[in-house]
């Protein structure tokens, strides 16, 4: 019955079989927030699901010099981490079995990032290095408020286990470590106005620029299932505890719908910043939120 | 290590096909090669195979930004040759459609710049806020970009409605004090993108001899339409913003200005506007021109333009043509604002020039 749970959830909610379409339609909310943001019309609905079948659907161009076998396999290893990081949300209550924890949800969370990377230096392309470096630097800056901000969140109820984290209830040093989590988000998700890996004004999208076809069409579904697995950590840390397990996927839902919305109307208004600014004030938050997380730390301490 | 970053000619980063390969050190720009020529259409010898009447309508698609300007230049360069003078109602109507290009053009750029600082929203508003200068420019021509205005001695088309444009106008001036000038200035992340990139000395631009926007915003204050009036802007009551700084913030700031500038003499030149003739009387299909050279200079939205125009008595066409546009003379700067510049800046230092290579190559 455990092994089924456990399956349950990777291959339906929240895993793949829902991952997937929620990635499209929040990849969707994003580009049609933005446009109507911006005074535009935006994609129709299905959009997203048409974008990556079209791309499927195409031939990639010969590349010399390049390995073909990694320029597939970066693509491939993003979308399933990603996948498996969505499976592991604490959506639904388990009844025992693996569950997972937060360093794993975390390790797998990083890696489309960390593939990325690989995927900027395998293209050879001198735009897709610059891009590479780029976003090595900005993974570098950020991470540190993450892992802060996961540790806090992690210390507030004394353990890792992602279903124990999301029944507890709510404390100081929780709500910095949510805080400080959504500030990482723009960031790993590549959105203004920490967008500098994929500027395609300046390097004509960096990392992406030797991918095509099907290749770019796995990126794109890996950056919709990084959006559902981010969104989807917050969520699960603020939703409430529900005792019906279909009003919690609807609260989860709702909540991710919302932080979605929340950073598509950041990235609207602001401009790119340039790779030192961003990394200085990834510092500087670093140092508020470790500020903050001790303090909260200490007063925990002394309440109890 | 150093590397080499080529940039263009086809490039997202570029609105027009030019080339700079630049050496970077890490993000840090070294020093950068620029390399022109990829638009060239061979404009002014085509030019000397045409008669006076083909070689406005050619000279018109040298830039599909400032195409008036280019109509202006060559018609007062031809105007001396054949010792016509326009009537004051042409020269307020050449006044007004030249400031309504100079609003379309520092509102495209405006527009992107944001686009290349990853703005895209700030983007969409300035186009938006273009196209109703578009629009004012189409119902007074017909045309939304050569708008075929500028004869010989004068105009083709009268304005008619001089509301219409009043009402653009006002909502411009509207939309660039509310929106733009404060986003502008005042957003932490373009400012952040702006302030303190692309510099260009005042004496460094002295001694490249810039023009236009990308002079005053490096403390230089020179304008044509005040130093050398043309048209009918010794009447007009306006004054040359320029700033110091000679950073991209200060161009920016520089335009931004010289919009309000532009409304302030447009109000001025439609409520002044004489009445009575447009263009000298008969059909304007028989001129005759005296045999030499004339010059002409105009202020476009980008700095100085110059036609020489050289013709033989009795000649239909043209001796020589020749032109210098601003762009031409902003460009070596880039090369002295790109150094020690970070590359993510790049994109913006050279749109910062507002560079037209379809004026450039021609």
């Amino acid at each position: 019955m455990n092994l089924l749970t456990a399956l349950a959830r990777l291959l339906i909610f929240p895993g793949i079989l829902f991952a997937i379409p929620a990635a499209w339609f929040f990849l969707w909310v994003e580009r049609k927030s933005v446009a109507m943001m911006q005074g535009r019309i935006g994609p129709p609905f299905m959009q997203p699901f048409y974008d990556f079948i079209k791309l499927l659907g195409k031939g990639t161009p010969p590349r010399t010099g390049i390995v073909g076998g990694l320029m597939r396999a970066w693509p491939l290893i993003a979308v399933s981490t990603a996948a498996g990081a969505v499976g592991l949300l604490p959506v639904l209550p388990s009844s025992g079995g693996f569950q997972g924890d937060l360093i794993l949800l975390l390790a797998l969370l990083e890696v489309p990032s960390i593939c990325i990377i690989a995927a900027g230096f395998t293209s050879r392309s001198i735009f897709g290095e610059i891009g590479s470096a780029r976003e090595a630097v900005l993974s570098v800056s950020y991470n540190v408020v993450f892992l802060l901000a996961i540790i806090s969140v992690a210390a507030s109820q004394h353990t890792f286990r992602l279903e124990a984290l999301a029944q507890a209830p709510a404390t100081p040093l929780r709500w910095v470590g949510i805080l400080a989590i959504l500030i990482c988000l723009p960031a790993k998700l590549h959105l203004n106005p920490f967008s500098l890996p994929n500027a395609e004004q300046e390097i004509y999208s960096g990392p992406m620029v030797e991918f095509a076809g099907p290749e770019l069409a796995m990126w794109e579904l890996s950056h919709g299932l990084e959006w559902v697995a981010a969104t989807g950590l917050v969520a699960t840390l603020i939703a409430p505890q529900m005792a019906f397990w279909g009003l919690s996927a609807l609260v989860f839902v709702a909540l991710s719908f919302g932080i979605v919305l929340l950073l598509s109307a950041l990235a609207a208004a602001t401009a790119r910043l340039a790779i030192d600014t961003t990394v200085r004030f990834y510092w500087q938050c670093t140092i508020i939120f470790a500020v903050l997380a001790v303090s909260s730390a200490l007063f925990m301490r002394l309440r109890s | 290590m150093s590397y080499e970053i080529p940039m263009g000619p086809y490039h997202p980063g570029l609105e027009e096909p030019y080339k700079l390969d630049m050496i970077c050190e890490g993000e840090t720009v070294k020093d950068a090669k620029l390399h022109i020529g990829f638009n060239f259409r061979g404009i002014e010898h085509l030019a000397e195979t045409r008669n006076y009447i083909q070689v406005i309508a050619l000279m018109e698609r040298v830039c599909g930004i400032c195409s008036f300007i280019h109509t202006l230049t060559l018609c007062q360069a031809m105007e001396k040759l054949t010792g016509l003078t326009p009537p004051p109602r042409a020269q307020y109507i050449r006044v007004i459609m030249g400031e309504l290009e100079r609003l379309h053009s520092h509102v495209l750029w405006a527009g992107i710049a944001a686009k290349l600082m990853g703005f895209k929203t700030m983007f969409m508003t300035c186009f938006e806020i273009r196209e109703k200068v578009m629009d004012v420019l189409q119902e007074i021509s017909g045309n939304r970009v050569n708008y075929a205005m500028n004869r010989i001695g004068g105009v083709n088309r009268d304005i008619e409605d001089p509301q219409l444009v009043l009402a653009m106008v006002e909502a411009l001036e509207k939309e660039m004090t509310r929106t733009i000038i404060p986003i502008f200035t005042t957003s932490k992340t373009a400012t952040s993108r702006c302030a303190g990139v692309g510099v260009l000395t005042t004496e460094k631009a002295r001694s490249l001899g810039v023009v236009g926007p990308v002079a005053r915003a490096s403390g230089i204050g020179q304008d044509l339409r005040k130093e050398a009036p043309y048209a009918a802007y010794g009447e007009m009551d306006f004054t040359v913003p320029v700033v110091p700084d000679g950073d991209v913030r200060a161009r920016l700031l520089v335009r931004a200005l010289e919009i309000m500038e532009s409304c302030k003499i447009l109000r001025q030149a439609l409520s002044k506007m004489p009445p009575g003739e447009i263009a000298p009387p008969g059909d304007g299909s028989k001129f005759s021109f005296v045999t030499g050279t004339a010059m002409a200079r105009v202020e476009a939205p980008r700095g100085e333009v110059m036609y020489s125009v050289s013709w033989k008595e009795g000649a239909r066409m043209p001796s020589r043509v020749h032109v210098r546009t601003p762009t031409y003379v902003n460009m070596p700067a880039v090369r002295f604002m790109v150094q020690g510049a970070r590359l993510a800046d790049t994109p913006l230092i050279q749109a910062a020039v507002d560079p037209c290579y379809s004026c450039t190559d021609r």
